[in-house]
């Protein structure tokens, strides 16, 4: 008896040591003496700073699957939540680290406002992981989904149903990049551009479409009943609507509705499960769906790695945890991404998923809907095989 | 103020004189302001019909155009008593989101899971409708307590309202979007088969040209008997006119606003009804939320002008200490102002979430600026005492047309915000220099 609790003592002033090379001593840690002592690296706390909670799909799908992976290889999970305050979240970095974080996830409320927090980790010699939103650093491991891929996937799908004809162009907040750079461009990639220069396709609402503030989905509703109105009077047929992300696509899908025009195929993104019933209901084409799940499994394995002291250019994501489908088309290993100031930094990249009425099984799958949500009110007679 | 010279007797004075136009409209008694901003409605109109080519004044853009400002008006008719009472209410597009909130998750989730209320349970959205009115009517009379009552400033008071409220929606739904509404709720927010039809709308356009005769009738018959000096014959002859060709008119318009042609072929098809050579061509008529609107605006005139209420209101708003002296409950008044503007939210949220067959978090958002700026450009003075609600329904219509023809245009929405920040300027200045002048 003596004997063994000697042992275990031994094993936990060894993981104790491996991971309190900061000098504060976290109260979880003791909780690695239950793992095997080979594994005294994987025995760290890795510390989440959120931005946010106010989305939904933080708290549902990003936290849940860093935490589960974390907890699997035997780390241990803490975070906390910056409620859209840059302050707060500085003080957030500054608690994670006093409690013994050895790795940081920082989802940023700010790229630049978060740098003094960024160095204080630094400083301490703690790897950071900027979580979805890029930081400007060449210090940081940025894992996100591909905005560019996203707008891509949606216009892929939309052109493929609807290569020739007139186009309605719909997009976000004018102040947001991605509005503005991001998903256009992912939306010339699938030959937009191309197909408007040789007269395929034509754009009814100008050239650049029309920027919907905040992007409210009651303003792109107002908003698209005037292009409709227009359309009409014009004796012009909308063929096809680009939305750029889902809370404009459900307004532009309620304008629809109102003007009773039937319903030409529709993009969205971010598999909003009201947007997702649309899709069930026919009444938007695609919906591309970035599959946080997986993108928390991600930054909870590549967390441990940098934890073991793997170098970010050395990373890599073990295979069959991430769905293939969403891994980085890159592959597994570490990419070299140049941001948009020039800094060059190490990468993971995802793939967004686009479902259409067709595959939104996958939708259940990863947990984003219930199948009661996603088939309110859809005919059986109609139901696609999802609601079946 | 119209009605305040109407009330005064006015023995002595002599009718203006008939000689130059000035003199001509005075003998009418019209109201100079509501009069020029009909003038600058139909001017904006008329400026994007010919901008577009002569595509922008059709009756199906018009409809849009009015079912978009519909709730905005409806809680500028409300704005316009708490601005002439001195008070503020920043708290409306919370309040709207959150009570649209509410009809979403009654409708989808409360009422067939907690109250074992299923889709075909009866008037499910007549019971909804219902408990958003007493919810509002609830938020309402808490932050006119709190003004009224305690002593706190109303633009405190409500600014902490449109935080809180806004936080609470939040709440309600976790951030996401709920969408799927009752068909009958559907059918407050407008379109094709939320219209009250052809037939209904030529009643609704003939007892509106007999009410305006009626009323004239009456004034005059009252006048007579109170030895008030009446208008020339021929000025309330214009006036009968002038108002039902109005009236009419717009019913006509109305009509020739037909049923999209998918929807009415399908309906041909369900019904066995042959589709004539040029498309079976279904008129609209007015769509429900106009006619709300229209029903909200007369039952807040009447209030505003014919009830012991609403005439407290504007005394309180010309001279509080006063009102307050007089023996008036002033404290009572202006919490009722608070009530019956909540009320107004949830009409106006009843519209929204119909009109989006759902709610989302941004519901509402920023209605507190167009409804105040509807309510000003309308003619509403913050010194108090002065405001009409047929002036701040028209300023609604008066910004929407503003950013319903920008948007015709294709003009994005940083440049709509540009021209609406300038004709709210130019309106309220135009109208101190006014003021001014005629003083």
């Amino acid at each position: 008896m003596r004997k063994r609790l000697a042992a275990l003592a031994t094993v936990a002033i060894m993981t104790f040591a491996a991971c309190t090379s900061g000098g504060t001593a976290s109260p979880t840690t003791g909780g690695g003496a239950s793992q095997p002592a080979g594994s005294t690296a994987a025995a760290c706390t890795v510390g989440v700073s959120w931005n946010n909670f106010q989305q939904p799909r933080w708290a549902a799908h990003d936290k849940p699957n860093i935490q589960k992976t974390v907890e699997a290889g035997g780390g241990t999970y803490i975070d906390a939540d910056a409620n859209l305050v840059n302050e707060q979240q500085l003080t957030d970095i500054d608690t994670l680290i006093s409690k013994g974080a050895k790795v940081l996830i920082l989802l940023a409320q700010s790229n630049t406002a978060i740098l003094p927090g960024l160095k204080k980790a630094q400083d301490a010699g703690i790897p950071v992981i900027a979580y979805d939103r890029l930081i400007e650093d060449p210090g940081v491991v940025y894992i996100t989904f591909d905005n560019v891929l996203v707008g891509k996937a949606e216009a892929d799908a939309i052109i493929k149903k609807v290569p020739k004809g007139n186009y309605v162009l719909i997009k976000g907040d004018p102040g947001d990049p991605n509005a503005s750079t991001f998903l256009p461009q992912g939306w010339d990639q699938a030959g937009l551009k191309d197909k408007v220069a040789s007269g395929d396709i034509k754009i009814l609402n100008g050239p650049d479409g029309t920027f919907t503030d905040a992007w409210k989905t009651e303003k792109a509703q107002s908003n698209m009943e005037a292009i409709i109105d227009n359309a009409v009077a014009d004796g012009t047929k909308i063929d096809a609507i680009l939305a750029e992300n889902d809370s404009t696509a459900l307004g532009v899908a309620a304008a629809l509705t109102a003007k009773s025009y039937g319903y030409p195929p529709l993009s969205g993104q971010d598999g909003d499960p009201a947007n997702l019933n649309n899709v069930a209901l026919g009444r938007q084409y695609v919906d591309v769906f970035k599959n946080a799940n997986e993108l928390g499994k991600a930054a909870g394995a590549l967390a441990l790695a940098l934890c073991a002291g793997t170098k970010p250019a050395d990373l890599k994501l073990p295979s069959g945890l991430v769905d293939p489908a969403v891994a980085p088309a890159a592959g597994l290993g570490a990419q070299d991404f140049k941001t948009p100031n020039g800094t060059m930094v190490k990468s993971f990249i995802l793939q967004p998923t686009p479902l259409t009425a067709d595959t939104l099984q996958k939708a259940i799958d990863a947990q984003q809907v219930s199948k009661a949500d996603l088939c309110k009110g859809v005919d059986a007679a109609t139901a696609p095989a999802a609601c079946k | 103020m119209t009605n305040l010279a109407e009330a005064a007797p006015v023995p002595g004075v002599q009718p203006p004189a008939r000689t130059s136009i000035r003199g001509l409209i005075a003998q009418t008694e019209i109201d100079l302001r509501l009069f020029g901003m009909l003038v600058v409605l139909a001017g904006i109109l008329l400026a994007f019909n010919i901008l577009s080519g002569g595509k922008f004044f059709q009756p199906t853009n018009m409809v849009t155009l009015a079912v978009q400002a519909s709730g905005v008006a409806v809680i500028a008719t409300g704005m316009v008593l708490i601005i002439v009472s001195r008070n503020i209410d920043l708290s409306v597009g919370s309040l709207v989101g959150f009570i649209a909130m509410t009809y979403a998750l009654l409708m989808t989730d409360w009422m067939p899971h907690l109250l074992g209320m299923g889709p075909d349970f009866p008037f499910r959205w007549a019971i909804a409708l219902g408990l958003g009115i007493l919810l509002g009517a609830g938020f309402g009379a808490i932050q006119g307590f709190i003004i009224a009552y305690v002593g706190v400033p109303s633009f405190i008071v409500t600014l902490g309202g449109l935080l809180t409220i806004r936080g609470l929606v939040w709440y309600l739904s976790s951030g996401a979007a709920v969408s799927g509404l009752d068909p009958g709720f559907q059918l407050v927010g407008g379109g094709a088969l939320g219209s009250i039809g052809g037939t209904m709308t030529w009643i609704v356009g003939v007892i509106g040209c007999l009410a305006i005769v009626a009323l004239l009738i009456n004034g005059r018959r009252q006048r007579r008997r109170y030895g008030f000096p009446v208008r020339p014959m021929w000025a309330e002859a214009t006036l009968a006119v002038i108002g039902c060709v109005a009236v009419i008119g717009l019913a006509a318009f109305a009509n020739n606003n037909f049923w999209p042609k998918g929807l009415a072929e399908r309906y041909a098809t369900q019904n066995n009804i042959p589709i004539p050579a040029g498309g079976l061509l279904i008129p609209t008529g007015f769509p429900n939320p106009i006619m709300l609107l229209l029903a909200v605006t007369l039952v807040m005139t009447f209030i505003a002008t014919r009830r012991r209420f609403g005439r407290y209101v504007y005394a309180y708003g010309g001279n509080p200490d006063a009102t307050e002296l007089a023996g008036i409950n002033t404290r009572w008044t202006i919490l009722k102002t608070y009530v019956l503007m909540g009320v107004l939210c949830a009409l106006a949220a009843a519209i929204a979430a119909a009109r989006l067959n759902g709610a989302t978090l941004d519901v509402g958002q920023s209605y507190e600026l167009y409804v105040i700026a509807a309510a000003v450009v309308g003619g509403t003075s913050f010194a108090g005492g002065i405001g009409t609600i047929p002036g701040a329904v028209l300023g609604a219509f008066v910004m929407q047309s503003l950013a319903y023809g920008l948007s015709f245009m294709g003009v994005n929405s940083p440049g709509q915000n540009v021209v609406a920040g300038i004709v709210l300027i130019l309106a309220v200045g135009f109208d101190t220099f006014n003021r001014r002048r005629g003083s």
